[in-house]
């Protein structure tokens, strides 16, 4: 498999402070790659120096065979980037964006092409801060992709977007990545590391703490539960059973983290049928990202 | 090319879409020339009439506002908005960004100008520049020096209020201080002196004396001194060009 970004040992500091840590991963030729962990992990600064903007204290980045901030012009030719917190000119028509940023590039666009795909037609002479968060995401994807490059980088493209606009966003980075782009993508909602991503990097405090296909990620012990009803159980009966990590409870629902399933499960029922406690809707769960974010970000209070 | 041309028509039409920016510009010089012809007309000064005096050092302001305002406090906004950060990660080089700047910047002093001489010729009875070939040469001499010199200094700021804290105070030393509004004769001697530190003046200098006395030959000086500010501004402008504010 052809590796489009490798990147090795790298580490950024800001003053005295680590941003990112001894980081190393490399990503696949179409994959689509996500970057995730909380606010202030060390995700946009990890995706900056890949971008260029940013140089790594020390460690060595490789970018389609360039080095970023060494060779960022040529670089800038065959990847797009669309940023977090970035707005182009405000009183710009949507219209006139797309043919601006068209004109930074040699080659044919496929603005016409990306008009029809991200439905961009009765947009097109709105004024940028018209726009709603939804339809601003749209534009500035479109304006990261206008040159068709070979990788795209996405700082966390649908934060505060609806549920529904999320779910748009997806299919339209779905259909991106079937053009043949790699992408890679931060974000801090799990559901979207899980539906979109082919492989997911955890980063805590800059550094990586899981990187995974999300199937894999979610196979680990950590995020397995058992989920339960009970209104007669107390949290303190659960924890002492032996292989529990943690307990969740609310209003008598039961969420109960353990290395073994089977086994605390056996253990669970024995204590309810000797003190003839009543469970119901009793079912083996894989658990979700967010349980693995939250494990390692309990993980990282307890340090 | 084609960027640059993209991006100065763009950064045009964007200006006169901001309603607030084309009254500063255009307006507002107007509304001071017609305040202090009500107060001058008819004083003649160093046998030049009210008019003769005002409108070619007006024009001189409207450099210093076009330079701080429309490009300068502009550009630092973009560079707090992140529109530069975005411009950053494409091919187009920071070089080809000042020069779109700074046509769309001459094109929108070019219309303060003619409006500025209609509304002088049409109230107070100016007359069209004695050595006009002079006068456009200044004009651009003038341009050279501020546009880079405006560029330079607001990039220092670290964000926009502060930008257009450093335009403010450089625009009203220099309206009040270079003669353009009130006549250096009148000043005491450490003024006059601190005048001649001031770009502006030479600015002024240059205009006023091609729009009614001798061509720019005669003005050795102003137009060394001028030049020497623009190549000095376009160096710093570009050596400590910034995408953002980290």
């Amino acid at each position: 498999m052809e590796l489009v970004i490798k990147a090795e040992n790298v580490s950024k500091k800001y003053g005295s402070e680590f941003a990112v840590k001894n980081l190393s991963f490399t990503v696949k030729k179409g994959e689509i790659f996500g970057i995730i962990g909380p606010n202030g992990a060390g995700k946009t600064t990890t995706l900056e120096m890949l971008e260029g903007i940013l140089k790594p204290n020390s460690g060595t980045i490789d970018v389609l065979g360039y080095v970023p901030t060494k060779q960022l012009r040529t670089l800038n030719k065959r990847i797009g980037v669309q940023f977090q917190s970035t707005s182009i000119q405000k009183k710009m028509k949507v219209r006139e964006a797309l043919q601006l940023f068209a004109s930074f590039y040699d080659g044919p666009s496929q603005k016409d092409h990306l008009i029809d795909l991200l439905g961009l037609h009765e947009k097109l002479n709105v004024n940028f801060e018209d726009l709603s968060g939804g339809w601003k995401q749209r534009v500035t994807l479109a304006l990261a992709t206008l040159h068709q490059p070979e990788i795209l980088f996405l700082d966390e493209p649908s934060m505060g977007l609806d549920p529904h606009a999320r779910r748009e966003m997806w299919s339209l980075i779905e259909r991106l990545r079937k053009q043949g782009c790699t992408i890679v993508i931060t974000t801090h909602y799990m559901e979207e590391a899980e539906k979109l991503c082919d492989r997911v990097a955890m980063i805590y405090h800059g550094e990586l703490k899981a990187l995974d296909t999300p199937q894999q990620l979610l196979n680990r012990s950590v995020s397995k539960n058992l989920t339960f009803e009970s209104h007669q159980l107390k949290r303190k009966d659960l924890e002492t059973v032996p292989g529990v990590i943690r307990v969740e409870e609310s209003d008598g629902l039961f969420h109960v983290f353990c290395k073994n399933q089977q086994e605390t499960a056996y253990h669970i029922f024995r204590i309810c049928h000797e003190r003839e406690i009543s469970l119901s809707n009793f079912y083996f769960e894989k658990g979700t990202l967010d349980d693995l974010f939250i494990h390692y970000l309990e993980e990282e209070v307890v340090q | 090319m084609n960027a640059v041309v993209q991006l100065a028509i763009l950064e045009t039409k964007m200006f006169f879409r901001d309603r607030l920016s084309v009254f500063w510009t255009f307006l507002f010089p107007v509304v001071m020339i017609w305040l202090f012809g009500s107060m001058f007309v008819g004083n003649e000064m160093n046998g030049l009439t009210f008019a003769e005096q005002f409108v070619p050092s007006w024009i001189g302001v409207n450099i210093v506002t076009t330079s701080f305002f429309t490009l300068g406090t502009v550009l630092a906004s973009y560079r707090e908005t992140g529109v530069l950060r975005r411009y950053q990660s494409t091919p187009l080089q920071p070089w080809k960004i000042l020069v779109a700047h700074t046509v769309q910047g001459t094109v929108i002093f070019i219309f303060s100008a003619i409006l500025l001489m209609i509304f002088g010729m049409w109230m107070y009875g100016l007359s069209l520049p004695d050595y006009i070939g002079s006068t456009l040469l200044a004009l651009l001499i003038s341009i050279l020096a501020f546009f880079p010199f405006a560029l330079f200094l607001t990039s220092l700021a670290k964000n926009t209020q502060a930008a257009a804290a450093i335009s403010s105070l450089f625009l009203n030393v220099m309206l009040f201080l270079s003669g353009a509004t009130f006549p250096i004769a009148f000043m005491p001697e450490v003024l006059q002196f601190v005048a001649k530190l001031l770009p502006l003046y030479y600015v002024i200098n240059l205009l006023r004396g091609t729009w009614n006395e001798a061509p720019i030959s005669s003005y050795g000086v102003e137009v060394g001194i001028l030049l020497g500010i623009s190549v000095v501004s376009i160096l710093l402008a570009s050596r400590f060009f910034r995408w953002s504010g980290k």
